[in-house]
């Protein structure tokens, strides 16, 4: 059921690239075939001279020339052939690449929609007043610390900064 | 009594001792005894196509010489050869299995060997398409089976090639296009499990 579903349709244009494709093939085994007659007229050539038929033997080298000329103009017919063949699938990709660009373009202009310029400046607003008051808070609370609380902060801090400098800490590195 | 040896063919082919043993080339009149053979000669024949990939044999492929079938069908060495009708026997006998199918159908002389079941083809088939980038391409069956430089499926049957295809389908990695000239197929990767 959900296997069918992925199967793509068969459109007319799949039917004229089979169609192409056929004709190719049969091309080929035209050209498979003519190498056999080539093939079977030079072995009558050789039979007829071993058999001392001078003439016959010319007549199948004739015909077999006729049929060279044929194989080498069937050879252009396949170029022909193979050539559109892969210019229409070229093609396909293209058009996929195409379809490519537009989904990612559409994917694109949905974000955009979303993420205007106006939302973006009133979002930095909000975020600066945010921070602003921030600040503040900070301040206040900073400014609400008593003169004996701020003086324990600092000894603390003295006290922090002389034990540093008595035990250095790359030598706690070195010992351990 | 000459001992019995494996040989190797001049294709290349080491055939079982078995090969060498003269009543092994004859269809046994006891049930049992034949049963072993039968699966003998299915396997020998099975290795032997694998070997040379040939897809075809014929009943009439014990009569005639200079055949594809001659190193396996006869041994000149102890001057045997396969009846016609204990090798249609082992024919009914491999069909029955699965190991081959009567092509046409409508007969009991010739068949076509599954040297790989369709269902293997179908994964030759599909692994084939894959690596060489050829899936969600129209395909058209002679440039599977006939490709200018030799694949694994070059020469494969039409018959069997249509039975591996039909398997993809079922589980939507193929589809078949028909138009009046014939006939192609897509392949589509493996769409989840």
């Amino acid at each position: 059921m959900g296997a069918n579903q992925s199967i793509p349709k068969i459109t007319s244009q799949d039917r004229a690239i089979l169609d192409l494709k056929l004709q190719r093939d049969k091309v080929k085994q035209y050209q498979k075939q003519i190498q056999f007659i080539l093939n079977r007229e030079h072995e009558i050539a050789k039979e007829h001279l071993a058999a001392g038929r001078k003439d016959r033997a010319l007549i199948a080298l004739r015909r077999r020339k006729y049929q060279e000329g044929l194989l080498a103009k069937t050879d252009g017919q396949l170029e022909n052939l193979e050539q559109l063949v892969s210019t229409i699938e070229f093609s396909l990709v293209e058009v996929s690449v195409l379809h490519g660009l537009k989904q990612g373009n559409d994917v694109l202009k949905a974000i955009h929609a979303e993420m205007n310029l106006e939302s973006v400046e009133k979002l930095l607003e909000e975020t600066a007043e945010a921070r602003e008051y921030q600040r503040e808070v900070g301040d206040m609370l900073a400014n609400n610390l008593s003169l004996d609380e701020e003086d324990a902060v600092q000894t603390e801090l003295a006290q922090l900064q002389q034990e540093a400098v008595r035990s250095p800490p790359h030598l706690h590195i070195c010992l351990s | 009594m000459p001992s019995l040896s494996t040989y190797t063919t001049p294709s290349g082919f080491l055939l079982p001792s078995i090969h060498s043993a003269a009543p092994f080339f004859t269809q046994q009149p006891f049930e049992t005894a034949q049963s072993s053979a039968t699966d003998l000669w299915t396997r020998l024949i099975l290795t032997y196509a694998r070997h040379r990939r040939l897809f075809v044999l014929r009943v009439e492929d014990t009569e005639k010489t200079g055949g594809d079938w001659d190193e396996v069908l006869r041994n000149e060495r102890i001057n045997r050869r396969m009846k016609a009708g204990h090798l249609e026997f082992v024919l009914g006998s491999m069909v029955t299995k699965g190991l081959a199918a009567y092509e046409p159908p409508d007969q009991t002389r010739s068949v076509l060997l599954y040297w790989r079941l369709p269902e293997e083809w179908a994964e030759v088939l599909h692994e084939w398409a894959t690596n060489t980038g050829q899936l969600n391409t129209i395909l058209t069956f002679y440039e599977i089976t006939d490709p200018p430089i030799a694949s694994e499926l070059s020469g494969l049957p039409l018959p069997l090639l249509r039975n591996a295809i039909a398997i993809l389908a079922k589980s939507g990695r193929a589809q078949t296009i028909s138009i009046a000239d014939g006939d192609g197929v897509r392949f589509f990767a493996r769409t989840g499990r």
